[in-house]
């Protein structure tokens, strides 16, 4: 439990936007150890969605220190930073962002097939990954053929199925009912008692309080970043 | 991932895109079928010229008065005044170099029509006249009977040798040999089938009759009709002699002043082939020209539904990225998509242009040719265009920003 996995030090990040500088992010420190469960919450414009691309190395930030698993993020290159996602960050988007014409089990496939592993490895990940979310049924199902919460369990499925460091859900329950967003935050539940380390990016306080710890931003500030003693648990 | 998986990728995306990859495709077909055809067409032209229509044999050449190709219009005008080849020139010729060269004569008459017994063959039968010679130096065989001799020519005897054609068509399972046919009014004893040569240009070489020159310019000829004159040096070496000397003893024979052109025409299968190389040289740079300029707008084509296409996958490819996908996979998935389309579409192009140019080449009776050089041709230029159309498209592709690429709508 007190291994750092992730390990920001006074990050910010400055952008131009037009003849303006944006500060999206000021000064921003943060240690996410190994197997805790965080929210991270804030409105728009807080800077949330800037600190959740820099956790998930899609964009580097502009000074500070970041380092993921003792790599030091900031001195990556494009290509680097696409090693570090395909193999220790597990994606899980609002928008489930699963290959239309694609089955399940390729949707699955996916980020393996950039980590150049062999094709019958490959199938024996995705079938275990798909059995984890339980949908062990559904393999040969295009994304249309599933509902929306199935769709989001695959969309899970592809994000376990490299056995990443940490995953990284951005509004994960924001295209679904509350039952069906409630199955998804039940299966994150499991995800984290089974030993995963969770980073849950929403503006909702009811999802956030789901999480063991609970980090607030406002206007590319920590506003807060307490255990929260009320997790709602299953 | 490896290549395979892309191209099986990128037919997928080609499937689920029909009527926007058929467009592609077929631009890239037009473009290559234009090269395909007409390049696969002259060779199957220079081909048929090569072995069938240069059929003079090695150290050969052959004296006309008219050149057999002639192009452009004035041509007519001057050739129309110069005096025709006569026998007496070709005697005198011959007693010049013969004793260097096979000196052959030849004259024909077409549309003959050839009798034996109550058979008779179509009016379209070649009657040639021609020395002792003329099977030596055009290669031909007489595998039944005898060919013409020396002596047949001297004492004008009525003796004729047979195509396979007229065979076929009078001597139905019956030995020629001795047998008489009419030609015309004239008796001729036949005394040998010459060897089946096939057809040129839609027309047959076995249809014909050969008899003595001597008797066919008594009977068969007329006197503003020119002779031709071929011959074959003895050796090799002797080749470029024989001609010197072929062209002085010609010139004072037929009083060509000094400083003036030669009053007939020199033709050596060089000479020949590259008579036809001009006319066929036209049909090349025309379909090469209109292949590029097709390829060219193909190309520009391909280029823009490339970009339409990634334009509409950016959120495909912000995924992608998001999910590990280094920039070299992303340019290899578009380009190797890019790639596969044009090369589809190439080959349709090869497949029909090789099909349209073996229908013209069968209906002109060329060679129909398989020419590999311009499937090559053809494959390269293809390969070349989906290179140079898909990368610009790929690089940009590979270049999207992640986040921004997710965030698309």
């Amino acid at each position: 439990m007190s291994k750092p996995i992730i390990d920001i030090k006074n990050i910010s990040k400055i952008y131009q936007m037009g003849s303006q500088l944006v500060h999206a992010l000021r000064d921003i420190t943060v240690t996410i150890n190994e197997n805790e469960y965080v929210a991270l919450m804030g409105p728009s414009g807080s800077g949330k969605s800037t600190l959740m691309n820099i956790l998930g190395c899609l964009d580097t930030p502009s000074s500070g220190t970041y380092f993921f698993n003792n790599t030091n993020v900031r001195e990556l290159n494009d290509n680097e930073l696409a090693e570090i996602r395909n193999r220790e960050i597990g994606f899980v988007f609002q928008t489930f962002n699963l290959l239309p014409r694609a089955t399940a089990l390729k949707n699955i496939e996916l980020p393996l097939v950039y980590s150049g592993i062999k094709k019958y490895e490959r199938i024996e990940k995705a079938e275990e990954a798909l059995r984890s979310v339980g949908l062990e049924d559904r393999m040969e199902h295009k994304p249309n053929e599933l509902s929306g919460g199935q769709r989001q369990r695959v969309a899970i499925a592809r994000a376990l199925v490299t056995s990443p460091s940490i995953i990284l859900a951005d509004e994960p329950t924001g295209n679904l009912d509350s039952k069906t967003g409630n199955d998804i935050m039940r299966l994150f539940q499991t995800l984290w008692e089974s030993g995963n380390t969770i980073i849950l990016v929403t503006h909702e306080e009811e999802i956030a309080l789901h999480a063991k710890r609970i980090i607030r931003l406002r206007d590319g500030l920590i506003e807060s970043d307490e255990i929260n003693n009320n997790q709602v648990k299953f | 991932m490896n290549l395979f998986e892309s191209i099986r990728m990128a037919i997928n995306s080609i499937f689920i895109h029909k009527l926007r990859s058929f467009l592609t495709l077929l631009s890239v077909a037009i473009g290559v079928f234009a090269i395909m055809g007409s390049g696969s067409l002259v060779s199957s032209f220079d081909n048929t010229v090569e072995t069938e229509m240069a059929n003079l044999g090695e150290n050969s050449f052959k004296i006309t008065r008219t050149p057999s190709v002639q192009t452009g219009h004035d041509s007519w005008r001057k050739y129309r005044k110069r005096e025709r080849i006569n026998y007496k020139q070709y005697s005198k010729l011959k007693n010049k170099i013969g004793d260097m060269a096979f000196v052959s004569v030849e004259s024909n008459q077409s549309n003959m029509t050839i009798k034996y017994s109550e058979f008779e063959t179509d009016p379209d039968v070649t009657l040639q006249g021609t020395n002792e010679v003329y099977f030596n130096i055009n290669n031909r065989d007489v595998p039944k009977g005898r060919p013409i001799t020396e002596a047949d020519v001297e004492y004008d005897r009525n003796v004729a040798v047979i195509g396979n054609d007229v065979f076929n068509k009078l001597f139905k399972g019956i030995d020629p040999i001795g047998k008489q046919i009419k030609i015309g009014k004239q008796k001729f004893e036949v005394i040998g089938v010459l060897d089946e040569k096939g057809a040129i240009l839609g027309k047959s070489q076995d249809n014909q009759v050969i008899i003595p020159i001597t008797r066919f310019n008594k009977y068969y000829s007329n006197w503003w009709e020119s002779l031709d004159i071929s011959i074959k040096a003895f050796s090799k070496e002797s080749f470029p002699y024989v001609l010197d000397e072929t062209i002085g003893a010609l010139r004072t024979l037929r009083s060509d002043q000094p400083g003036a052109e030669n009053s007939f025409e020199i033709e050596t299968n060089e000479s020949i082939t590259q008579q036809f190389s001009g006319l066929t040289g036209y049909l090349t740079y025309f379909g090469l020209l209109a292949g590029f300029f097709a390829l060219a707008a193909a190309g520009v084509g391909i280029t823009n539904i490339m970009l339409v296409a990634i334009k509409e996958r950016t959120r495909e490819i912000g995924l992608r990225k998001a999910l590990g996908a280094r920039r070299f996979w992303i340019t290899m998935q578009f380009l190797v998509e890019t790639m596969t389309i044009t090369l589809i579409g190439g080959l349709i192009g090869i497949a029909l242009g090789f099909l349209m140019s073996s229908m013209i080449s069968y209906f002109l009776g060329l060679k129909v040719t398989i020419p590999i050089d311009w499937m090559i041709i053809s494959i390269t230029i293809t390969t070349i265009l989906g290179l140079v159309s898909g990368l610009y498209p790929a690089f940009r592709a590979a270049s999207l920003d992640p986040i921004d690429a997710l965030r698309y709508e």
